[in-house]
């Protein structure tokens, strides 16, 4: 690592210990510095932007996460129901941390402006396409009924954050979830989204709802 | 002091709408608006005695259209559900992800650390349409045309497998304008997937 490099990385390792402690609004940039040291230029030079440095943290805290969280994937897949609502809980405990949201919230912001929201973005397909795989696997095994897996994994990913997400995006509430209410949250969700993709389906709706199987191609995906 | 007029008022708004949509809340200013129109920065700040209170009347009068076009047409009555469904789907998607709601949406989220916004969007968009689906749903599992359940929360998943496909893409500036045949493939998809979640077994 070079010495910029390490600079670099002691500047990651410190504001996002601040922003965590103090949040992006309470955080300064001379905060930043006066922790690493040296000079507010170095600062500069290295993050042109608060919200450049903050993105930059949070971006390395989903990758981080994300290895953790798809354990719950990885570990249960005799019993697809036990290891959505585990990795469901704890996406949920993630995306509704106020840092999270906080990041979400400037990529949405910055996103007609910027190529940052893309970034996220691909971040977030990153771990979409893990649980599409997952999904894939369940249908191959007969687990679940056969569809299109990304469709599917767009179906889950909804499903979790309906009913906690928007009210935190919007400040209508303030306190982050506590693991009670996300595993509630988890478990409606994973039930609404287990009864549609479940196998069994008698034969009768199963030819009425045949074209909801035919594989989609997303048309602003061509 | 000349006497307001609802026509310049509207005038108004309606170049504030275009000044958010192409700079952003942060980066625009009262004379950039005021360029748009003409007249005098007094007479702006006769209207509108700040840039926030501005956008909150056209983010008011966004969500306004959106509810009218909306709600009232859900019929629990109807005999076909699904296709009550998807006509809401199309509509409730339609008037969302325009260009201009999409703008409104990631103004009230960018300023809901600042301001009320988010807040009043919550209460005035997302809240009564979550009341009126779940409504609906009430009457529809009352009818026994689907299983019982809770309906405020089949309303929000309802609602939230509509977006599923879109939301995040849009409001994250991956898609800019959603054609509408990847809109009419989103809902009739996330109708699908609701029945057969709903329906009685």
């Amino acid at each position: 690592m070079s010495k910029s490099d390490s600079k670099r990385q002691a500047i990651l390792e410190n504001a996002y210990r601040l922003f965590r402690a103090q949040g992006f609004d309470g955080t300064s940039m001379a905060d930043i510095t006066s922790q690493v040291g040296g000079s507010k230029a170095t600062l500069y030079s290295h993050f042109p932007s608060k919200e450049e440095l903050f993105v930059e943290c949070m971006m390395a805290a989903l990758e981080n996460y994300m290895s953790d969280t798809l354990k719950h994937l990885d570990a249960s897949r005799s019993d697809p129901q036990a290891a959505l609502r585990n990795f469901g809980t704890s996406v949920l405990n993630f995306i509704c941390s106020p840092e999270q949201v906080e990041v979400r919230r400037l990529m949405i912001a910055e996103a007609a402006r910027s190529g940052t929201g893309k970034l996220f973005f691909d971040k977030i397909t990153a771990l979409r396409s893990h649980v599409s795989s997952f999904l894939a696997e369940c249908m191959a095994s007969g687990m679940l009924r056969r569809d299109d897996p990304d469709l599917a994994a767009d179906h889950l990913g909804a499903l979790l954050e309906a009913e906690i997400l928007e009210p935190l995006l919007l400040h209508v509430r303030e306190a982050a979830p506590d693991e009670q209410e996300t595993a509630l949250a988890a478990r409606r969700a994973v039930a609404a989204f287990l009864r549609p993709y479940a196998p069994a389906v008698p034969p009768t709706k199963a030819a009425a709802g045949a074209d909801a199987h035919v594989r989609r191609v997303h048309p602003n995906e061509r | 002091m000349k006497t307001k007029t609802e026509s310049k008022r509207q005038a108004i708004i309606q170049a504030a709408a275009e000044v958010f949509r192409e700079v952003g809340f942060e980066r625009a200013s009262m004379s950039d608006i005021r360029e748009r129109i003409g007249g005098s920065k007094a007479t702006l700040y006769n209207y509108f005695p700040s840039k926030e209170k501005l956008f909150f009347e056209v983010m008011h009068q966004a969500k306004e259209l959106e509810l009218e076009a909306i709600t009232g047409e859900l019929d629990a009555d109807a005999d076909d559900l699904k296709r009550e469904l998807v006509h809401f789907g199309q509509r409730f998607m339609t008037v969302l992800y325009s260009a201009e709601a999409i703008a409104v949406r990631r103004l009230a989220i960018a300023e809901s650390r600042h301001s009320d916004i988010g807040k009043l969007s919550f209460e005035q968009a997302t809240v009564p349409i979550e009341k009126q689906v779940a409504e609906f749903l009430r009457k529809a599992m009352k009818r026994g045309t689907i299983r019982t359940a809770d309906s405020k929360i089949a309303a929000i998943h309802l609602l939230s497998l509509l977006e599923s496909e879109l939301l995040q893409r849009v409001l994250l500036g991956v898609i800019d304008t959603v054609k509408p045949e990847a809109l009419s493939g989103a809902v009739r998809r996330a109708v699908d997937v609701f029945l057969s979640g709903y329906e009685r077994f």
